[in-house]
């Protein structure tokens, strides 16, 4: 995005400094975008083509070898369709995506609700907290929580074993849905600050005097905030909710470190993490680029409501 | 990648450096120069060594370098250390760069099917003889043939042995086991009696994804992980023998064993000096960071002991044979300089120092360079007896799609042993077609 902007403002700089000879210039609007077209094509483009390519041939590490590749139409698509693992994996990935795209969007925006009605102080610690949480590096994160989590050295099991529980030595990644449920308080842990933060900012452009009004015609904190704060800030929610989808669908890190701490991977796989085992992990990069394509089209699905809003919106 | 290249290449540069700081090179002022006539048919050029880790010692690298730019008057030799982890990955691109290709590689003896088989090495059979012939170890060179050819030859070998604590031992009034069934009743009476009445203490520590241990028990129980029959590899776990080896493995994981049933085997050293663990099964060199005053607990010194795995029989278990091996980058365009650094590497001088850093040379009549304590016997007796995954083709797919890893879990909660192993045969089946 960074590239495309100044040189938009350049095409704008010329256009209007040189209003007359706008004639002769024709190709200059076009040959300035030429560079970003071409970085688009060369970043976006290329990786794409090459993805539907190899997932339309049988590719292994002899292929990567030199050897030439075979092609075998949807043979790829046929073995993955007719294989109810890949269901498994993406009916789990959907649910999995919508569960923390709505806790995320909930919490981030009820906190952003509280932090307008808290004094100065307070909000400014709980921004800075917030913006702590948002700032680590995913790795670091990862490492705390799973040593937090650590079934032989963890402070939780050590803590819940002081209150009198018997935790001693429990592994909270052995059984697939405790598995999740430590993937996704780890996700949300991180991805509320952005949802707070935006949701704030969203707030503070809603108009105070409709807001009074309402208080005069007796509306209550809950009849404020549902008939006037969340219609304002609509087109913001929608962004962040499909930002939210779009980056819970396709989790990667998490659910691959926390694969490597323990668990057991076939019963905790996700569309990204299947991806990487076909792929780098196995060496069929040609069935790996045929999952990646159909984690393209869940994307598309699960957005197209959001886009078709967004866009509508627009207009 | 390219940070890590970046890396290897600073690496790199910092070893030349240091080469040019010597005596010999001041007398030459330009080292490697074209002008300087070549002593030998081939080319003069740059020979790119990768190494991984920090097993090899700095003495065997710089042996290699200044013998290599002795020996080919006007070429050089380049170690670039690699990382362990990611290693597959990043071998599977580099190797496959006509322009990025390293010339040799170190790849371990497990991963060495993956690449033989796809063409990624040059064949080497004609080599043989000149490298030590029948000398070499059997099993490594069995890992780098295919179809009678040689692709990968020994580097080093270690394999794991059973560290153990003499204090807890007497204590609890045992002694070393003998056998099989010796070692399993000895793991579960130390469990049991605790002698020092320590929290999440184990006899024997086997954390739930260690396939890498629980293997030996199958084999010693005379089953396979998969079989070849007539051509055609399938999953072996629900094999009569297999099945009793696993009712030992899952004994242990139940009642020998404290360790995260989905834990895995890295790191053993941290319960063993927490002294939540009466044994653990490590490679060798595990002995030194026990004993390191950074990580480890060097006063555990006076109770550590070693001892080979007992088989059945009386003799050593077949355990799985851990190591290295090496070989020549099909695409490298300086064949016959690669091949010059591999015989140094497996040259007595250069083996003798792999040795006298615990590694076991790749040579059996080297084996006695070990010494003979304790550690080096059982280090011995345990490679006596140490064998291979399957060489299949697709065993790397079933590493890569943790298929045993998920199994052992499944067997370590205390899952049905038949079932479960029907269940993964059909997985590694497919996955060996």
């Amino acid at each position: 995005m960074s590239t495309v902007q100044p040189l938009d403002l350049a095409a704008g700089a010329s256009g209007t400094a040189l209003p007359g000879r706008r004639r002769r210039f024709r190709g200059l609007p076009y040959g300035l975008l030429l560079p970003a077209v071409a970085v688009i094509i060369v970043a976006l483009g290329y990786p794409l083509v090459r993805q539907v390519w190899l997932s339309f041939h049988e590719f292994g590490l002899k292929q990567q070898f030199g050897q030439p590749a075979e092609w075998v139409g949807l043979a790829n698509y046929v073995e993955l369709a007719t294989d109810p693992y890949l269901w498994e994996v993406l009916g789990r990935s959907v649910l999995f995506c919508l569960v923390n795209a709505a806790v995320t969007l909930g919490l981030g925006l009820f906190i952003a609700l509280v932090m307008q009605a808290m004094s100065a102080g307070v909000r400014i610690a709980t921004q800075a907290a917030l913006l702590l949480a948002w700032a680590m590096p995913v790795l670091a994160v990862l490492t705390v929580w799973q040593w937090m989590f650590d079934t032989t050295y963890g402070v939780v099991n050590w803590a819940l074993t002081a209150l009198g529980g018997d935790f001693s030595g429990h592994s909270w990644l052995i059984e697939p849905l405790s598995f999740f449920g430590i993937a996704t308080l780890i996700i949300v842990w991180m991805s509320v600050p952005f949802v707070a933060f935006t949701v704030y900012a969203g707030l503070t452009q809603v108009s105070t005097d409709a807001i009074e009004a309402a208080m005069l015609d007796g509306a209550g904190t809950l009849a404020r905030v549902r008939h006037i704060m969340l219609p304002a800030i609509k087109p913001v929610l929608a962004v962040v909710g499909l930002l939210q989808i779009v980056w819970d669908l396709r989790v990667f890190t998490q659910i691959y470190v926390l694969q490597r701490a323990g668990g057991t991977a076939s019963d905790t796989n996700l569309l990204g993490t299947y991806v990487y085992r076909l792929g780098i992990g196995e060496g069929s990069f040609g069935m790996a680029a045929a999952v990646a394509m159909f984690l393209l089209a869940v994307t598309i699905v699960l957005t197209s409501p959001y886009l078709v809003t967004m866009f509508r919106q627009e207009d | 990648m390219k940070i890590r290249t970046g890396l290897g290449l600073a690496v790199a540069g910092a070893l030349a450096l240091s080469a040019c700081g010597q005596p010999a090179a001041t007398t030459a002022p330009v080292p490697g120069a074209t002008t300087t006539p070549a002593a030998s048919a081939a080319a003069p050029a740059n020979i790119r060594v990768w190494l991984n880790g920090t097993d090899t010692p700095q003495e065997a690298r710089d042996f290699l370098k200044k013998t290599f730019e002795a020996q080919n008057a006007g070429s050089t030799l380049t170690i670039e250390e690699q990382q362990w982890t990611g290693l597959v990955d990043k071998l599977t691109t580099a190797l496959s760069s006509d322009s990025q290709t390293p010339d040799v590689v170190e790849v371990g003896n497990t991963q060495a099917a993956t690449f033989t088989t796809v063409g990624a090495f040059a064949d080497v059979t004609a080599d043989l003889a000149g490298w030590g012939g029948d000398d070499l170890l059997p099993g490594f060179v069995a890992a780098g043939s295919v179809d009678g050819k040689t692709f990968a030859v020994p580097y080093y070998a270690g394999s794991k042995a059973v560290f153990y604590r003499k204090d807890l031992f007497e204590k609890a009034g045992l002694t070393i086991p003998t056998t099989m069934a010796e070692f399993v009743d000895t793991a579960i009476k130390l469990k049991a009696a605790n002698p020092d009445k320590t929290k999440n203490f184990s006899g024997f520590w086997f954390p739930g994804k260690d396939w890498r241990n629980a293997v030996a028990f199958i084999w010693d129980a005379g089953g396979d992980l998969a079989t070849n029959t007539g051509g055609a590899w399938a999953g072996a776990l629900s094999a009569s023998g297999s099945q009793a080896g696993l009712a030992t493995v899952q004994k242990l994981f139940t009642e020998a064993s404290a360790a995260p049933k989905d834990g895995d085997e890295a790191d053993t050293w941290t319960p063993f000096c927490e002294g939540q663990a009466g044994m653990i099964s490590a490679p060798g060199w595990v002995r030194g960071l026990i004993l390191s005053e950074e990580n480890g607990c060097p006063d555990m010194e006076k109770n550590l002991g070693v001892f080979a795995l007992p088989g059945s029989d009386g003799s050593s278990a077949p355990v799985l044979l851990g190591g290295s091996n090496i070989a020549v980058a099909a695409k490298s365009p300086n064949q016959e300089l690669a091949r010059k650094a591999v015989t140094i590497m497996l040259s007595t001088e250069y083996q003798t120092i792999l040795a006298k850093a615990g590694l076991t040379p790749a040579k059996v009549s080297l084996a006695s360079l070990l010494g003979d304590d304790e550690s080096a016997k059982a280090t011995i007796a345990a490679a006596s007896n140490a064998r291979l995954t399957p060489a299949a083709a697709g065993w790397a797919s079933v590493e890569g799609a943790m298929i045993l890893e998920d199994f052992m879990v499944n067997v370590a909660k205390g899952g049905d042993i038949a079932a479960l192993a029907a269940e993964v045969d059909a997985k590694i089946t497919d996955k060996l077609k």
